[in-house]
């Protein structure tokens, strides 16, 4: 077993403090010790984006991140985008454009497309395909992806 | 199976070098790199891992007495948003928006995609291109040592360098380009930015009283290093840039490149891409 | 709150046709859902498995004893461990092996606490192999003395098909032109985002309970039972939330038994889940073949004859991959009127990787023949391209030579409505002209068109769908359905159906299935069949529902029941909307009078089709429908790269239901077709894949999308739930040739192997230029 270290960070909002082995993923600690399942693992590569999360504001491929670079920094996840039970205006969107069919790519689809309307709130479609670029869908043709996140754009425009 | 015995994680440089200094260490940086070559079994952990991305003043882009400084740990995402790149070295912004994707951009290091070293390293095109310099530190006697390395020099192989085990790659420098500074850069497609690149090619130069000057030009994934094309350099040095001219520098850049067969492309579209960027970058080049 | 509703008055509407929210998608944006990959079970142990990954040998020897030792093994089994088991479609395969035919094959299986350990204890079992010369192609499977692969066929040939009508000579003679050409077409796979996974759990009875991905829960048992020795009653299978399938969990893999096999040993329950590069080496791919098309037509523009050979590299193991000739010849003997029908179809083992079922199940790989035999046959005749197939097209009421019968034929419509909303005619000439102009950029247009079976497929003696209803005291619904839900959007077709009928919101609907223990039998998500069978019967349980409701509320109304209606939650009279009661109330009435009834129906709904013989000739689907897409693409001349900029589609889809999920199908079964078009190609070098990640292996991005503009054409299918047809397939199947054809119309040549890589296409181009 590799040596462990300490880890002190926040999740959603929420300290967290824990002991890692530091040759752990992000997304494993996320997904095996944290419990936060909505994180998915589909390539552990960082080319199909399922992974994604916000560290410090910007996202990541959670798959290529070091769990041991959380030290100091505040996480966000699919489970800390919705607010209880009232969905994100970005989750809402998607649910009410038809953009979800299995949804396994759907949580860092959203985290994604949140972050970029964050950074840009005039976001135009070409921007969009171009952020989502690193997030592979293998069931929506993209299509009312793009379509659930122009109408967040349009909403705050 | 290897296993780590040691975690250490240094904010000031100082230590991380003199860290270093012991051997046996790992760095991890973004992690876009290792993190899939541990997975794969491409490589093995050392005894010691060094997280350096608490070191912050690796982190900094400046522009200096007229030298520009990017620290290793920038982000191709910082490198693609920056005002002193913008102005100053566009062909990096322009790079860095072909580069991955933006959550990679987000979390992947300049000294990281250098250190890596792979020929399809996109981000090192421009670097030649801008005749970039490296500086490694390493701890000698009880101190901090820095030598500068020009990055043509830098690569010897696929994944090799002439960097010492014992060294860290700190930061990329190189003098702020003149006005006259103009950089292309193209990679090959058809997605914009995730594709593992078959062909880059980078030109610069500065355009003087219709002439190419200071001419640099760089092809990626068309040998075992990314590498500059001094074929291609020579024939376009001092000239005006005109279809005579243009022609000639696409057989020169044949000349330069020797690339191989592998399951991303053939030989043959290698050779075919070379050309026709080389040909698009100069035709862009002649319009600025 | 009774005296106020006395004197409301509700109209009829319908959510036919309305856009319907997926019940599970607030979970799933959330993250909420639960996928069989995040599962994990009290006492679980992780599975794990040894592949041979060398494509053609014997094992010499096998030694675990190091593996065994490792803390935290629970177990370790190879074939010697279990008794000799078969299982897929010619029962050629087993669990764990004996024999290596293929890259893929199951060596050795581990059980232990984590799937680090299992897979430190993989590396520490030492297998000697023996190499054997390997079959690699067709070409290398036929030849004389070739190694034999499967002891049991001899001459390497696995399945093979068969249909001829007409008399070929004379259609031959009668031919003004004959085209005749082969198309290959290349290995792709699903790349379902979710990789594969099953956990198998024993109870102390013997009783299997598997959480599965498969999209055949019913039939699965049967395929999963003989590979185990148990009886399929003995089984329960359970489908969690799923990643992606499209076609993908049709068949058993020898993971899933291997995982019953370390639970069953064990004692605990045992999961496998593969990564992305085992799900890449180890699943199954679409179908390749080679196929040898000659079509004919006289000079007026008549076809006269299609013949196909087609020759399939079965791989190692026999799968329903290799069934697919049964849909690629209604293709070849549909589509356009063909009078004379010659279809071959063999299969060929080799030491290759196998197929299996895949979105457009054959239609994908001998559409892209047909489609472009159509183009150039009507370049070739020099015809207007619309008025050629309009020519040939079929129409309503007409039969095809296999006896599929086009009760709705929408092709003419699907064909002009495409064409005129692209304006395909004219971009078609202009684009002829300026391919012989200078400039980098070439502009194309190609139109592809095809038939798919829309009322199911009986492949097997029953394509039937169970369906219990019941309703409960609050006016709640309750389905419970043999349908499985994964991700295609029947939880939302069927509550809209539901809703329609019964007059309830559709929130207060709730689906209950992918459970075998509960749902009554189905065969499956396949076939585009979900939304004609399932929706069928779910309507028809609904209609017993309210018949049921509507003979007790007439008693009290004194009316009869064909005077009454439910909507809006009430029972109203059926001509002006007067309420009569709350539905609720009424139910409750039902339940709580001397003579106690509660509302609980079933069904099951039997399409009214044939089974698929052995002749092939029967109206083996419900339904057929048909698909135009129309294809844009700018084909960059110098680096070979095509970009698709709009597809204008046409279908018929008998009626829309769901028209979100209507779209979200398209869209998505389109994204399919693209990649298999111009990106996806599995590189095998002697039966080893070559690129089993996501960079090499390149599905279709966000920036690559097209604009899709969509004509739902409605030609009220009689069979199907109010007129619809199945839709999923289609737009898989027709995209790749209207992009092969738009691709021949920038640049004057035809690709017939695909994919259309942009070195390929930049090396046709330069070639032609230097030739």
């Amino acid at each position: 077993m590799s040596v462990k270290t300490e880890l002190e960070f926040t999740i959603n909002g929420r300290p967290v403090n824990i002991e890692v082995p530091v040759d752990m993923t992000v997304l494993n600690l996320l997904r095996d010790m944290l419990d936060l399942k909505g994180t998915k693992y589909a390539c552990g590569e960082g080319e199909c984006g399922a992974c994604t999360i916000e560290v410090d504001g910007m996202t990541i491929n959670s798959c290529l991140m070091m769990a041991v670079d959380l030290q100091g920094r505040e996480v966000m996840t699919i489970e800390g985008l919705s607010k209880g039970n009232a969905l994100h205006p970005m989750q809402k969107s998607f649910v009410d454009h038809g953009a979800v069919q299995c949804g396994f790519c759907m949580p860092g689809m959203i985290i994604q497309a949140n972050y970029l309307v964050k950074k840009n709130p005039d976001l135009t479609r070409e921007e969009m395909k171009r952020g989502l670029e690193g997030n592979v869908c293998r069931c929506t043709g993209y299509t009312k992806v793009l379509d659930a996140v122009a109408a967040v754009v349009g909403l705050r425009g | 199976m290897s296993e780590i015995e040691r975690y250490i994680a240094p904010t000031e440089l100082a230590e991380a070098v003199e860290v270093l200094g012991h051997g046996g260490v790992t760095i991890v940086a973004g992690g876009t790199d290792l993190t899939p070559q541990i997975n794969e079994g491409r490589r093995s952990y050392d005894a010691t891992l060094m997280n350096i991305q608490r070191v912050r003043e690796l982190k900094n882009i400046s522009l200096e007495n007229g030298e520009i400084r990017i620290g290793c740990l920038v982000t191709v995402s910082q490198i693609r948003y920056s005002d002193i790149i913008a102005e100053h070295a566009a062909i990096l912004c322009e790079t860095a928006n072909c580069f991955a994707s933006d959550q990679i951009r987000n979390a992947a290091t300049i000294g990281g995609n250098v250190c890596n070293a792979s020929p399809a390293g996109d981000m090192i095109i421009p670097l030649l291109v801008l005749g970039v310099s490296v500086e490694l530190a390493s701890w000698k006697d009880g101190a901090m040592q820095i030598r500068r390395e020009p990055l043509n020099k830098f690569f010897t192989g696929p994944g090799k360098t002439i960097r010492h085990e014992n060294e860290l790659l700190i930061a990329v420098v190189f003098d702020q380009p003149s006005d006259n500074f103009v950089g292309q850069f193209r990679k090959s497609g058809p997605r914009p930015a995730l594709e593992i690149s078959t062909v880059t090619v980078g030109i610069g130069g500065d355009v003087r009283d219709g002439k190419f000057e200071n001419v640099r030009v760089a092809f990626g994934a068309v040998g075992p290093t990314p590498m500059r094309g001094t074929v291609t350099e020579a024939a376009l040095e001092g000239k005006t840039l005109n279809e005579d001219t243009i022609q000639a520098a696409v057989l020169a850049a044949g000349q330069d490149a020797s690339p191989i067969d592998d399951i991303r492309a053939t030989t043959w579209y290698r050779n075919h891409l070379i050309g026709v960027f080389t040909e698009e970058l100069l035709n862009n080049v002649c319009q600025n | 709150m009774s005296e106020q509703v006395a004197f409301q008055h509700i109209e009829k509407t319908s959510l036919i046709g309305k856009r319907i929210k997926k019940p599970d998608a607030p979970a799933k944006a959330t993250g909420k859902t639960r996928y069989i990959n995040d599962m994990v079970l009290p006492q679980m142990l992780y599975g794990k498995i040894l592949h041979a990954g060398r494509a053609h040998a014997e094992i010499i020897s096998i030694d675990t004893s190091e593996a065994e030792k490792l803390a935290g093994v629970h177990l370790v089994v190879t074939a010697q461990d279990t008794p000799e088991l078969r299982l897929g479609f010619v029962k050629d395969n087993a669990p764990l092996k004996n024999k290596i035919r293929c890259e893929r094959d199951e060596v050795a299986a581990v059980a232990a606490e984590s799937e680090a350990i299992a897979a430190a204890a993989l590396k520490l079992i030492r297998v000697d192999y023996k190499d054997l010369p390997g079959v690699y192609t067709i070409e290398e499977s036929q030849r004389e003395g070739a190694p034999v692969i499967q002891e049991r066929f001899p001459d390497n040939k696995s399945l093979k098909f068969e249909f001829k009508a007409g008399d070929l000579a004379q259609a031959e003679a009668d031919s003004d032109i004959i085209l005749d050409d082969t198309f290959n077409v290349h290995y792709v796979t699903h790349c379902c985002m979710g990789t594969s996974c099953a956990i198998a759990d024993f109870d102390h009875n013997g009783k299997l309970t598997i959480y599965s991905q498969t999209q055949y829960p019913y039939n699965y048992k049967m395929d999963l039972a003989p590979a185990l020795g148990i009886d399929p009653g003995d089984i329960r299978v359970i489908q969690p939330p799923t990643g992606g399938s499209f076609g993908a969990k049709l068949d058993v893999y020898p993971f899933e038994p291997v995982a019953a096999i370390l639970a069953q040993k064990t004692g605990r329950p045992v999961k496998i889940l593969f990564d992305r590069e085992e799900e890449f080496i180890n699943s199954p791919t679409r179908q390749p073949a080679s196929m040898h098309l000659r079509t004919g037509c006289t000079k007026d523009g008549i076809l006269t004859f299609r013949a196909a050979d087609v020759e399939m590299d079965n791989g190692a193991y026999t799968s329903w991959g290799a069934t697919v000739p049964v849909i690629m010849m209604r293709t070849t003997s549909g589509h356009y009127r063909v009078p004379v029908v010659d279809f071959k179809g063999q299969a060929y083992y080799t030491n290759n990787s196998y197929a299996g079922s895949f979105r457009g199940y054959g239609n994908v790989q001998m559409t892209y023949a047909t489609a472009q035999h159509m183009d150039m046959l009507a370049e070739k005749l020099d015809m207007d391209p619309i008025e050629f197939r309009l020519k040939n097209a079929q129409k309503s009421g007409e039969y095809t030579p296999q006896k599929s019968y086009l009760r709705e034929c929408a092709l003419a419509e699907c064909l002009t409505t495409a064409a005129e909303a692209s304006d395909y005619v004219a971009k078609l000439g202009k684009y002829t002209d300026d391919r012989k102009a200078q400039g980098r950029y070439k502009r194309g247009i190609g139109l592809a068109s095809s038939i798919h079976n829309a009322g199911g497929a009986k492949i097997h003696k029953s394509d039937g769908c169970g369906t219990i209803l019941k309703m409960d005291d609050y006016a709640r619904v309750t389905v419970i359905t043999g349908a499985s839900e994964i991700g295609q959007g029947i939880d939302a077709v069927i509550g809209q159906i539901v809703s329609e009928e019964l007059g309830v919101p559709v929130e207060h609907v709730t689906l209950v299935n992918n459970d075998s223990d509960l749902g009554p039998w189905d065969v499956g998500v396949h076939a585009s069949r979900t939304t004609f069978i399932a929706g069928n019967g779910a309507r028809r349980a609904a209609i017993k529902a309210k018949k049921q409701i509507l003979a007790a509320a007439s008693k009290q109304a004194n009316v009869t029941a064909e005077e009454l209606d439910l909507r809006g939650g009430f029972v109203v009279q059926d001509k002006d909307g007067a309420v009569v009661t709350k539905l609720d109330k009424m139910l409750r009435q039902m339940h709580f009078q001397p003579e106690p009834d509660v509302v609980m129906v079933s069904d099951y709904y039997e399409p009214n089709s044939e089974p698929e013989g052995r002749d092939h000739i029967s109206d083996h689907s419900a339904a057929y429908s048909h698909a135009v897409h129309i294809a844009e693409v700018v084909v960059d001349t110098l680096t070979g790269e095509v970009k698709v900029e709009k597809v204008t589609m046409a279908q018929d889809v008998g009626r829309v239901i769901n028209r979100m999920g209507l779209e979200a199908q398209m869209e998505g079964g389109m994204a399919f077709g693209l990649g298999f078009a111009l990106s996806e190609e599995m590189l095998f070098e002697e039966g080893r894949l070559q690129n089993p990640n996501f960079r090499d292996y390149k599905v279709p991005t966000a920036p690559e999308m097209p604009e899709i503009e969509m004509h739902f054409i409605e030609s009220d299918c009689e069979e199907g739930p109010y007129g619809a047809k199945g839709i999923a397939e289609l737009p898989t199947i027709v995209v790749a040739p209207a992009i092969a054809n738009a691709v021949y119309n920038a640049t004057g040549i035809r690709f017939f192997n695909p994919p259309m890589t942009p070195e390929k296409v930049a090396r046709a181009i330069w070639e032609k230029k230097n030739a």
